[in-house]
């Protein structure tokens, strides 16, 4: 039924304009494009420092962390879309409505995700690799395999998540069960072998070395995956409503040290009963997080004792700045609009759930700091991590407001956060690298982050949110 | 001298090609059961938006008790009651937490006492601690209205509040608008259903694609023997279609 796909590829690219603009969205692959085809030309200056392998493990892992995600949102369930369109419904949610079953629609759904991203993340880097190749010596073979292997990369992400929330509907000891057996694989074959289990990854490898069987490896896990979600994905049911204890005023007493309380109580219900505490700190943090301290450590070789930990406090700080899209995901303004309520106070008092959250890394790092050894630096590891994550939130709030979900698509946007993001990552690095406590200079940080979220204040308050 | 709660000065509101609301000039006395009436995509939505500050108007101004909606948008939510355009209680709440929210934000006293009544009242006490994303659309928009009065505001603005109801609960909340602009306090209300216009309010304006055609008193159409749904068609079928 060709129809129900091609209508859910034009609904993804509505979605997107509707919540980036067109333009700015369109712009996006080029972007891309651009940033590959320049990036092609640093490459040999890149190899000094790191091998070519590493390079690729890192992209790797960025295509497999963008796999994860896109698979996170989309099961995120209608909800969502619910608050942030009224009351829309997508495709995906149409078997209420059309003589269609839920696995039909959501195996398009997989095939249609995989081709959309395809064309917006995977083709526009490898043609930018591709037209560069030439200039940079490189064997114009090499960017076609890389868009391969970047394509598996981001379907292992996506089929994995799905896999793991299919499993995660079906039965949470079965899924605690499956990830504790994956870290006792990972450990058992360090341990036998000595080597990161990050470099037995399929499309990794496939990339490293192509063979026709490494091919047909990486594919067969893939669709492993897949078919095994269909079998265990089992649509919402509508049963009875079920009956709730009141978790509100409990919550906000306990939340009255901070500003807003009533307001941080409702999005931390939001969270908690949307599953997306458990949900998104495993899908959108844990899990990403565990894959990129694999992918780190196969740098320790290149890294002083400590460097690792210093990259990965840095990329958790990133990380859990997005923190800020889980709790601004469940509403716009619109929801309210009847409430004496302002923008400015609205941003605020989700920047204080926010603040709530950063527990989690916060534990995170400790835990990271410990058991890697480097129990010496886990201050300075967690002050960074933090400070980051607070700096890279100034910036959000003040380039996108309440919508922080712009950020991945509107180019100009997307630039400037990288720009600041950079600059304060490049700086850290070098210092941290340098004298590892001179991170506990990174709360300085907080001095600018202070400044660009009063800047989005002023600067939201001053624009007609968006309702319904 | 009766003083006005509402004064629209030419407000007008565009949103690229399309003129939402252009130069509407209006006032409501306090005390009024005053209807907004028009056809669907008549600016209705869009006038309530304005004078409730949830969005800024291109040209024109208006003050809501008294409050200049532009400068204080927030100053005029808080001493107002708004049912908006479309039901949106917080899906994860159930509908005692949300009342609990409201009241929070609005520092209502007592607010479980006075929601445990609205609860009675408009006859949910069973679905109270259902979260609200598993409500029917009825019961949403219960307590929608709900969360409008439970503060006893002097004026409220309500966008279609009797769509999702059941005849049996339009007869209940028409009497309580009644009885509460009886009280002294005034409701603009906007809707499209001219029998329950008819029915309930004193004044009334006609919007029809953004223009204001007509405002007046049911009092005096009723001394026309005229109905409003006539004199509604009447004017409304004089404008060329767009």
């Amino acid at each position: 039924m060709p129809e129900l796909f091609v209508a859910m590829v034009k609904e993804e690219w509505r979605v997107h304009s509707t919540m980036f603009g067109s333009l700015s969205f369109a712009l996006f692959p080029i972007l891309i494009f651009w940033i590959a085809f320049m990036g092609s030309f640093l490459l040999p200056l890149m190899r000094q420092a790191l091998p070519a392998g590493e390079l690729s493990l890192i992209l790797h892992a960025n295509y497999l962390m963008l796999g994860f995600m896109v698979g996170a949102f989309g099961l995120l369930g209608s909800e969502v879309m619910n608050r942030r369109f009224g009351q829309a419904s997508l495709l995906s949610y149409s078997a209420r409505s059309l003589p269609l079953s839920e696995r039909f629609i959501f195996a398009n759904f997989v095939v249609k995700d995989t081709l959309y991203y395809f064309v917006l993340w995977v083709l526009p880097l490898a043609l930018g690799f591709l037209l560069a190749s030439p200039f940079i010596g490189v064997p114009v073979t090499l960017p076609l395999l890389l868009a391969l292997t970047l394509t598996l990369s981001f379907m292992s992400g996506l089929c994995a998540v799905f896999f793991l929330s299919s499993v995660y509907s079906r039965s949470k000891p079965a899924l605690a069960a499956i990830l504790a057996i994956l870290a006792v694989a990972a450990g058992a074959l360090y341990l036998v072998t000595g080597q990161n289990p990050a470099v037995y990854y399929p499309p990794l490898n496939l990339f490293l070395a192509f063979s026709w069987t490494g091919l047909l490896i990486s594919l067969a896990a893939i669709v492993c995956l897949f078919v095994v979600s269909i079998w265990l994905f089992s649509p919402e049911t509508v049963g009875v409503a079920k009956h709730h204890k009141s978790m509100l005023v409990p919550l906000t007493g306990k939340l009255s040290v901070f500003p807003y309380p009533p307001l941080a109580a409702k999005d931390l219900i939001d969270m908690y009963r949307s599953g997306g505490m458990v949900g998104q700190t495993l899908f959108s943090f844990l899990i990403p997080l565990v894959v990129i301290w694999f992918f780190l450590s196969l740098l320790s070789g290149y890294l002083p004792a400590y460097g690792v930990l210093i990259e990965f406090a840095l990329v958790t700080g990133v990380i859990a700045s997005t923190m800020y899209t889980w709790i601004t995901m469940f509403d716009t303004f619109g929801a309210y609009a009847c409430l004496p309520v302002s923008v400015r106070t609205l941003i605020k008092s989700k920047i204080t759930t926010f603040s709530v959250l950063q527990i989690i890394p916060a534990l995170f790092i400790a835990a990271v700091s410990i058991l890697s050894g480097q129990a010496l630096y886990l201050v300075p590891a967690v002050v960074l991590c933090l400070s980051l994550s607070f700096y890279s939130l100034g910036i959000t709030v003040w380039l996108t407001g309440l919508s922080p979900s712009v950020l991945v698509y509107d180019v100009k946007v997307m630039v400037t956060y990288l720009a600041l993001t950079g600059a304060a990552l490049l700086v850290l690095s070098a210092v941290a690298f340098a004298v590892p406590f001179a991170a506990l200079g990174a709360v300085l940080l907080l001095i600018p982050a202070v400044f660009f979220a009063r800047l989005g204040f002023a600067k939201w308050e001053a624009r007609e949110q968006p309702g319904f | 001298m009766t003083k006005n709660v509402i004064e629209a000065e030419a407000l007008t509101k565009v949103y690229g090609d399309l003129t939402a609301v252009n130069h509407v000039s209006l006032s409501v006395e306090k005390g009024a059961l005053y209807g907004l009436l028009g056809p669907n995509g008549s600016g209705k939505s869009t006038m309530i938006k304005m004078l409730t500050g949830q969005i800024r108007p291109t040209a024109g101004s208006a003050t809501v008790l008294g409050i200049d909606t532009q400068s204080d948008p927030v100053g005029v939510r808080e001493r107002v009651g708004i049912i908006p355009e479309q039901e949106t209680p917080p899906s994860f709440l159930t509908a005692t937490e949300y009342l609990q929210f409201v009241g929070a934000i609005r520092k209502v006293p007592d607010i479980d006492e006075k929601a445990v009544w609205w609860f009675d009242f408009l006859d949910f006490s069973d679905k109270k601690d259902v979260l609200c994303k598993d409500l029917s659309r009825g019961t949403r928009q219960k307590l929608m209205f709900v969360q409008a009065f439970i503060h006893k505001p002097g004026l409220a603005l309500i966008d279609e509040p009797l769509i999702n109801f059941d005849p049996i609960m339009q007869h209940v909340v028409k009497d309580y608008l009644r009885d509460y602009v009886k009280a002294g306090n005034t409701i603009f209300i906007s809707t499209h259903i001219l029998e329950i216009a008819e029915e309930i309010c004193s004044g009334f304006a006609i919007l029809h694609k953004g223009n204001l055609l007509h405002t007046g008193t049911v009092a005096d159409l009723t001394a026309d023997h005229r109905h409003l749904d006539e004199f509604f068609l009447s004017l409304v079928q004089r404008v060329p279609h767009a």
